[in-house]
């Protein structure tokens, strides 16, 4: 029973950190229509920033987190500007190689900044060690850090798209940019802060992830991987879908790998099949053409 | 043959004439070598270190005038560990870039897939890296060659070291591919040999996707299974994110006996530092530290001095491949695929742990395993020592030839 409970915590730390990174695909997509093939290599981005902050610099993991993903939106707001800007309205397949090409770019200037090797870095005072649980178990501290950023993000997001004129302009965006300009909502800048805070989520989930994670050349490809998976699972474009996919997907890793560790291989790809069949637009995904 | 005119015919004559004494210039080509690694991804430090490996040699060869006359030259195409892009990498380095020699490969999933298409190739062929018994086994052929020590003999070393502890439950955590499942077969198989009493807890053995990032649902499933011995032959970045995890969740604090397949891989003990925990029990194909020899002195002296860090096994096996194509275009006078591959068959040539001798039934070379105890850190290296180290010798931990390896 309290293996089964830290399993379960296990599923919610995975869940919730992909939740982070996928919600800034799936805000991106509804916003932009884009699919940002180099979200992944955004969070490594992040990633790679903390390592340089912390152990190249010296910087506290805390200010890192903080700076980290801004740096990473300030260059999204440069993308956007140089690059995305010019395809709107076009062709999904147009922004889906142009990103593409954007992931390439990112992978080796990274590649060519901090090398092929595999770094790390601590967690930070006061998240290095272990919480005791019932029977004997630890649960880390860090991963409960994990499971509170993820909580705060989604109650950050749920009151910017439910509460707050931002949040309103950004869905009138979404839904209709045309109107919303008659409106005399200035959509360009807010296509390209959309862009920007999809960024910096992913950022944020990257710095994040650091302290757990192996950073090493390939984090980015493997995460959009399983970022498209929770999309697929929980609808594209919907905000309650990425959750809802993400904690589908923590649990088919948590449980799944705990309780049935030979098909964790497959899992995913069978829970991914199962939606497509049952709700081909995702567990919360609208109809679009 | 109206036309024949003697003018022709001298003509011709000349032209051929021509040729032959432009061939000095053509002997000054460079010997090319292709080579097929990672070179990006998360498992990029591996082949970051098999080309500075196969460079160093190169270097080394060419500053003493090359081989028959000849230079060297390196060609690398990225293999991506993806068999499909590994025989498109092969095709490119021979139809395209005219290589003479192949050699490389990292994972043994892609291995098993590039073997059978390299006697299309038609070029030797030298795995430095990947380690499924299938490629010198029963998807052996002429061409393929290996220069690094297979599943079968490290485990055998492995299961000897483990006959060696009082752990009598034994169960695994390994990649989920051809790798981590070999790697307990041979383990199991070999421990079961020298101490029939030991339980091989098959229904613990936890086998997550490779790359799966997060390992802590698979290392609490093996703690609850309560072993007393475990196999890890995860790798790479995995292999830094189970020991990082495992930490924190208090697997080294079980008091189980550890054995890792590949882990004194130099690339995962510097990305980990003092995060390897000591007292853990890493196996690996070479390790710098553990021979005397002058060849070696020397080898992980020029290593350090040129890359700055000491070689890893990966980088090791690359050197030595060029100096194995290098003993065999020399011996058979010629670049020649099929007089190379006469002369490699059952070659044996001096390396930095000894001399090294390539079976004429398999084409595998016979080294063993090198396994140590995970130690203090190293002064200059900013990585783990290895102490109490067993050097295995490749005659003793390499089983016959596998019957159904037909060349």
């Amino acid at each position: 029973m309290n293996s089964f409970l830290l399993a379960l915590l296990n599923s919610l730390d995975i869940g919730l950190l992909l939740f982070i990174i996928a919600v800034g695909l799936n805000i991106v997509f509804g916003v932009l229509g884009v699919i940002n093939f180099a979200h992944g290599a955004l969070y490594m981005l992040g990633a790679y920033l903390a390592y340089a902050g912390i152990v190249g610099l010296g910087l506290p993991f805390w200010v890192t987190l903080l700076l980290a993903p801004l740096v990473v939106a300030l260059l999204a707001v440069a993308i956007d500007r140089g690059m995305l800007h010019f395809i709107y309205g076009r062709e999904i397949a147009d922004s889906l190689l142009l990103t593409f090409a954007l992931l390439l770019i990112l992978n080796e200037s990274i590649r060519l900044i901090w090398g092929n090797g595999i770094h790390t870095v601590e967690p930070p005072w006061p998240l290095q060690g272990t919480i005791a649980m019932p029977g004997g178990l630890r649960y880390p501290s860090y991963s409960a850090f994990v499971l509170l950023v993820g909580l705060l993000t989604l109650l950050g997001l749920w009151l910017l798209f439910s509460r707050t004129r931002l949040g309103k302009i950004m869905r009138a965006a979404a839904q209709d940019p045309e109107m919303a300009q008659t409106l005399c909502i200035n959509t360009r800048r807010v296509i390209t802060a959309t862009f920007a805070f999809g960024a910096w989520l992913a950022a944020l989930g990257g710095v994040v992830a650091a302290p757990m994670r192996a950073i090493d050349p390939g984090m980015g490809d493997k995460i959009i991987i399983e970022s498209f998976i929770v999309v697929v699972i929980g609808g594209l474009g919907s905000f309650p879908g990425a959750l809802a996919g993400a904690l589908v997907l923590g649990l088919i890793h948590g449980l799944g790998g705990r309780y049935l560790p030979q098909l964790d291989l497959i899992l995913p790809f069978v829970g991914m099949a199962l939606v497509l069949l049952v709700r081909p637009h995702g567990l919360m995904g609208a109809r679009r053409v | 043959m109206t036309s024949f005119s003697w003018k022709t015919a001298l003509g011709t004559a000349l032209a051929g004439a021509a040729l032959v004494a432009s061939s000095p210039a053509l002997a000054e080509q460079p010997i090319k070598i292709g080579g097929i690694y990672l070179m990006s991804g998360s498992a990029a430090t591996y082949g970051e270190f098999a080309k500075q490996g196969a460079t160093l040699a190169i270097d080394e060869v060419n500053a003493d005038g090359g081989v028959l006359g000849r230079q060297l030259e390196l060609k690398l195409e990225d293999g991506q560990g993806k068999v499909a892009v590994a025989i498109q990498a092969a095709r490119k380095l021979v139809y395209q870039d005219k290589v003479d020699l192949l050699m490389g490969i990292d994972s043994s999933g892609v291995a098993e897939g590039l073997v059978p298409v390299v006697p299309e190739l038609g070029k030797p062929f030298m795995i430095t890296h990947a380690a499924t018994p299938a490629a010198t086994g029963r998807l052996c052929n002429k061409y393929t060659f290996r220069d690094g020590t297979y599943v079968a003999q490290q485990m055998a070393g492995a299961a000897a070291v483990a006959a060696d502890t009082d752990a009598a439950k034994w169960t695994t955590i390994g990649p989920d591919y051809a790798f981590g499942h070999q790697t307990w077969e041979y383990f199991s198989k070999y421990l079961k040999e020298r101490n029939p009493d030991v339980q091989i807890m098959d229904d613990a053995a936890a086998f997550p996707k490779f790359g799966a990032e997060d390992f802590t649902p698979f290392i609490s499933s093996v703690m609850a299974a309560k072993p007393d011995g475990v196999m890890i032959s995860l790798w790479g970045g995995d292999l830094v994110n189970f020991v990082r995890q495992a930490s924190k969740l208090g697997f080294f604090e079980q008091g189980f006996t550890n054995i890792y397949a590949v882990g004194a891989a130099t690339e995962v003990l510097t990305a980990l530092g003092e995060q390897m925990p000591e007292g853990q029990w890493l196996a690996t194909r070479y390790w710098y530290d553990a021979w005397d020899t002058p060849m070696n002195k020397k080898f992980v002296a020029d290593y350090k001095a040129a890359w700055g860090h000491p070689p890893s096994y990966n980088a090791e096996q690359a050197y030595m491949a060029i100096y194995a194509f290098k003993a065999a275009i020399e011996k058979a006078g010629s670049v020649d695929a099929d007089k190379v591959i006469a002369a490699l068959k059952g070659l044996t040539i001096p390396a930095p742990f000894g001399d090294m001798h390539f079976r004429a039934g398999d084409n595998q070379a016979l080294i063993g395993p090198t396994i140590g105890l995970s130690g203090p850190m190293h002064e200059s290296d900013g990585i783990r020592t290895l102490v109490q180290i067993r050097n295995f010798d490749g005659a003793d931990v390499t089983p016959p030839v596998d019957p159904d390896c037909k060349m």
